[in-house]
């Protein structure tokens, strides 16, 4: 499958928690297809980048569609994670598949990261964190 | 690990990140789904790698490959990169070798412990280490020439 990056709002009425998010023009969910590598991560990196001046405090990185993660997709998702918490912000990553979670594991990231098995899920989370906060 | 594989695949590519799924692929297909094909009897036999270490195997040289198109990049070095690999009964071995301005191999740190903040600044550089955990064998020898990394990869 080619790289590309799909945008959407996160809707809210998708998630099994309740009204996750009404109101709230800072959630987007960014599906990620094809191999994320060398040759990929620049194009999401400019993406997250636009968002994130955009305005967006929320992102869920859905990874489900991805087929393959190196060092260097897995930059670009940590780099987005700063980003985002640097503007108050947040990153939840969806990655319900054994391969690409493995690469997480095998850096350590999933201690950084929550991987979650789907976007209702990720929503339910955020809605949670931001509950919390 | 011996030096140059004297049978098996040999791939010269440009260094461009366009180029790398098709080393994953052609690589991957040649310790993997190509040999368990079984083109019949004679010389490839059966791979010695479930999916899962294929899956390895395509990781480590996707590694490889980065480091030598990021090193090329630095120099401006339009240099193809050499990419071989060898299927044996019980192992695959893959050699990488770029014409970048070399690095000291030694001066790479480690991946700093995750409860740290430090570990966050890590957004590149996490490639060797991928190596060296994933892979049963990697080398690396550099020099003002280029650098060579060799890799192997045993059944899970």
């Amino acid at each position: 499958m080619k790289f590309d990056v799909h945008r959407r709002d996160l809707d809210p009425s998708r998630a099994s928690g309740g009204p996750v998010g009404i109101g709230d023009p800072g959630g987007v969910v960014l599906t990620v297809l094809g191999d994320l590598d060398m040759a990929g991560a620049p194009g999401l990196r400019q993406v997250v980048v636009t968002e994130v001046a955009g305005g967006a405090r929320l992102v869920v990185l859905d990874l489900t569609a991805v087929d393959f993660v190196d060092s260097a997709g897995l930059g670009v998702v940590v780099g987005a994670l700063r980003r985002l918490r640097a503007h108050d912000g947040d990153l939840l990553v969806v990655c319900p598949e054994p391969r690409i979670r493995r690469v997480f594991e095998m850096c350590d990231l999933d201690r950084v990261f929550t991987l979650h098995g789907d976007v209702d899920a990720a929503a339910v989370a955020a809605m949670d964190g931001r509950a919390l906060a | 690990m011996s030096g140059v594989p004297s049978t098996g695949i040999e791939l010269a590519v440009p260094p461009h990140p366009e180029f790398l799924q098709l080393v994953r692929a052609v690589i991957g297909a040649a310790a993997g789904a190509g040999a368990r094909a079984g083109t019949g009897s004679g010389t490839g036999g059966e791979s010695p790698l479930d999916p899962g270490r294929v899956a390895d195997l395509r990781l480590v040289v996707s590694e490889a490959v980065t480091n030598a198109i990021e090193a090329q990049g630095v120099v401006g070095a339009p240099d193809r990169i050499l990419v071989r690999c060898r299927v044996d009964d019980d192992q695959v071995l893959v050699e990488v070798v770029d014409h970048g301005p070399g690095f000291d191999p030694d001066a790479v740190p480690d991946l700093p412990d995750v409860e740290t903040p430090e570990r966050l600044r890590h957004e590149s550089g996490l490639g060797v280490a991928l190596m060296h955990r994933l892979a049963d064998g990697a080398e690396v020898e550099s020099g003002p020439d280029g650098t060579t990394v060799r890799l192997m990869i045993r059944p899970g």
